[in-house]
């Protein structure tokens, strides 16, 4: 038996392997403050969204939370409840996106948004189930300036990647 | 200013993306604003006597034992919040105080000489009148 | 990415160090907190250890049951007959201005009473119940012990009344706190906040905001309202409780009984070389006096500023004192008495 992938199964593919490798080598790098990472495998997800459509991005970001929570040996743990959660956050907000008028809002519009929905999902998961006293109200302020930081960059990144690689003419 | 403006056109960022990021930006202002003036408190004074015992973050699970003149006051920490567990003085005010969570909330034992005092961004007065 | 680091910077600074020395200590039986502001640590410690040296002082020489201190002394000589005993000139000096102030309160305010209260177990360190003889109160009220029982010339003092005894405890708070701003005057502090037991004197400020004290409600660890005290004010406030529990001292001089109605008694006492005593004693003759009655306590005792919390937790305020006041709950009722 055999299946018969198409030229852009491949390139989803390597995006793909991209994503998990992006997530990898991040998660061995020390983050500045507990919990805020740049989320640079988001770039991958964002990229694909414009180059493909939502479900191939979606699909994309999904298998990268539960290849590398595998790969790192923390499935079902935590660690891998918020990652699945920030996931589907932004996933959700980037279906909402398409409402936006695409002259006006590009990339890092697109990109602050998610990130956004990320953080406020993995606050909310936070509170809800892993600590939930009031300390950490303290905290929301910096999170969400972290998101909006790395938000900016991951949007400017793809933004000037999108231009470097326009779509293939097959 | 013109070289600017290219070097801003060629990062491809849109007229929406900068309306955008400056509404979230607002929001940003917004939250340091709400949450870093909050009551909840942080942190916590122990004071034994006339000294500083310790001042420790409220976001731990731990019990401490504080010796004072009549014996062992025994401060429980859970969940942003804290009380006297147990003391050895005669009339439990301290312990019937419950758990203290706000910023400038005070619980004493007069007799052991050990005061509990909630330390946050802003204390809404200097000191309590009673 | 420049103006967000601005903006956090800014932020942060805002919630910069200021140069406030707390310290926190144990006299008079009660927490005493010294905010000391503006000034070098060493100074503000240095300063903080000549009052609390003075507390010391005066606790050791106005202590109503330890046998050793002077006042205790004096009650013995009253007791015993009508020997005159000298009597140090600042010793001579409170009881005078006690007795004006006794006076000034239609005796609600009695110091002369020391038996009454021993009767009552309140002259011990430990608070456990006392069997209460009634015929042992009447006993007390009915020898009408009364400050001008006492007689003072030229330091030497004897009382006319063998049942006068000496207690300072609605008064020595506030003598303190009037000690404390004079010591922090003359070493030039200008900005302070003392607290003795929940009195409390103000000088100068906090820094550019004026300093702000919570009133506590009676029945709860919360403050129901902030008060901001400018320099020389002082606040003072006599309850039914201590740290949350029901614990009524407070006699009627004239039952014998303590005092029943009212729950707090709070009182704002404008600059004055006497606003510490006046933040001690003159809550009392208002809080002892039945509800149709305490403005007119209020007036003789020349308070304007006063918050009362009665029996069933109702609030009445003086108007001048509602003007002052910025709630932190929403009471239920207030009512504003109008002069």
């Amino acid at each position: 038996m055999r299946i018969n992938t198409t030229l852009d199964d491949h390139r989803v593919a390597k995006l793909a392997a991209l994503a998990i490798g992006l997530h990898l080598l991040e998660s061995i790098m020390p983050s500045p403050l507990p919990g805020v990472k740049p989320g640079i495998a988001n770039i991958v997800t964002l990229f694909v969204l414009y180059r493909f459509d939502f479900a191939t991005a979606a699909w994309v970001s999904l298998l990268r939370v539960f290849a590398t929570s595998l790969l790192l040996g923390n499935f079902l743990s935590p660690t891998f409840a918020l990652s699945l959660c920030g996931a589907m956050m932004s996933l959700g907000m980037l279906g909402l996106t398409q409402f936006l008028p695409r002259q006006y809002f590009g990339p890092v519009s697109l990109s602050i948004l998610a990130a956004f929905a990320h953080m406020i999902g993995q606050l909310m998961l936070v509170r809800l189930w892993l600590i939930p006293h009031a300390g950490l109200a303290y905290l929301v302020p910096l999170f969400m300036a972290a998101a909006l930081l790395f938000g900016l960059i991951n949007g400017i990144v793809t933004s000037h990647l999108l231009a470097a690689y326009p779509k293939p003419a097959d | 200013m013109k070289a600017l403006f290219n070097h801003l056109k060629f990062s491809r960022i849109l007229i929406g993306d900068w309306v955008l990021f400056f509404a979230a930006l607002l929001l940003l202002i917004f939250l340091f604003k709400t949450y870093w003036h909050s009551e909840p408190a942080t942190k916590l004074q122990i004071r034994q006597g006339d000294k500083i015992y310790a001042t420790l973050s409220l976001n731990q699970s731990r019990t401490l034992l504080i010796h004072g003149p009549l014996g062992d006051s025994k401060i429980s920490i859970q969940n942003g919040q804290v009380r006297f567990e147990s003391s050895p003085c005669r009339n439990q005010y301290c312990v019937h105080q419950g758990w203290l969570k706000h910023s400038g909330q005070v619980a004493i034992c007069l007799p052991n000489q050990v005061s509990l005092e909630l330390l946050g961004a802003d204390k809404p007065f200097d000191s309590l009148n009673y | 990415m420049r103006i967000f680091a601005f903006i956090v910077a800014i932020l942060l600074a805002s919630c910069g160090r200021e140069p406030l020395v707390q310290t926190q200590s144990y006299v008079f039986g009660t927490l005493v907190d010294i905010s000391i502001y503006g000034e070098s640590e060493a100074k503000a410690h240095q300063v903080t250890a000549q009052v609390l040296q003075n507390f010391q002082q005066l606790h050791r020489q106005l202590h109503a049951w330890k046998e050793t201190s002077e006042l205790s002394q004096l009650n013995q000589s009253f007791a015993a007959g009508n020997q005159p005993i000298k009597v140090t000139p600042e010793l001579s000096k409170m009881l005078s201005q006690a007795t004006q102030l006794s006076i000034q309160s239609d005796g609600l305010f009695n110091p002369a009473l020391g038996h009454l209260i021993n009767v009552w177990g309140f002259q011990r360190d430990e608070f456990t119940p006392v069997q209460i003889n009634d015929a042992d109160i009447q006993k007390w009220v009915k020898a009408q012990p009364v400050m001008s029982d006492i007689v003072i010339k030229n330091e030497m003092v004897y009382s006319t009344n063998p049942a006068v005894r000496l207690d300072l405890g609605g008064y020595a708070k506030g003598y303190a706190l009037d000690q404390a701003a004079k010591i922090l005057r003359e070493q030039g502090v200008k900005n302070a906040l003392v607290n003795i037991g929940g009195n409390i004197i103000a000088l100068g400020a906090h820094g550019d905001k004026p300093w702000r004290v919570g009133i506590q409600h009676p029945r709860s660890a919360k403050p129901m309202a902030t008060l901001e005290l400018s320099d020389g004010w002082a606040v003072g406030t006599s309850g039914d409780y201590q740290n949350g529990q029901r614990y009524c001292h407070i006699l009627d001089p004239r039952s014998g009984y303590p005092a029943q109605g009212t729950q707090a008694v709070t009182v704002l006492i404008p600059p004055s070389e006497n606003a510490g005593v006046m933040s001690d004693v003159a809550s009392k003759p208002i809080f002892i006096s039945a509800e149709n009655a305490k403005a007119e306590a209020a007036k003789k005792m020349h308070v304007a500023f006063y918050l009362i919390v009665n029996a069933q937790g109702k609030v009445t305020v003086s108007e001048e004192m509602n003007r002052r006041l910025n709630w932190l709950i929403k009471t239920p009722e207030i009512k504003v008495l109008r002069d």
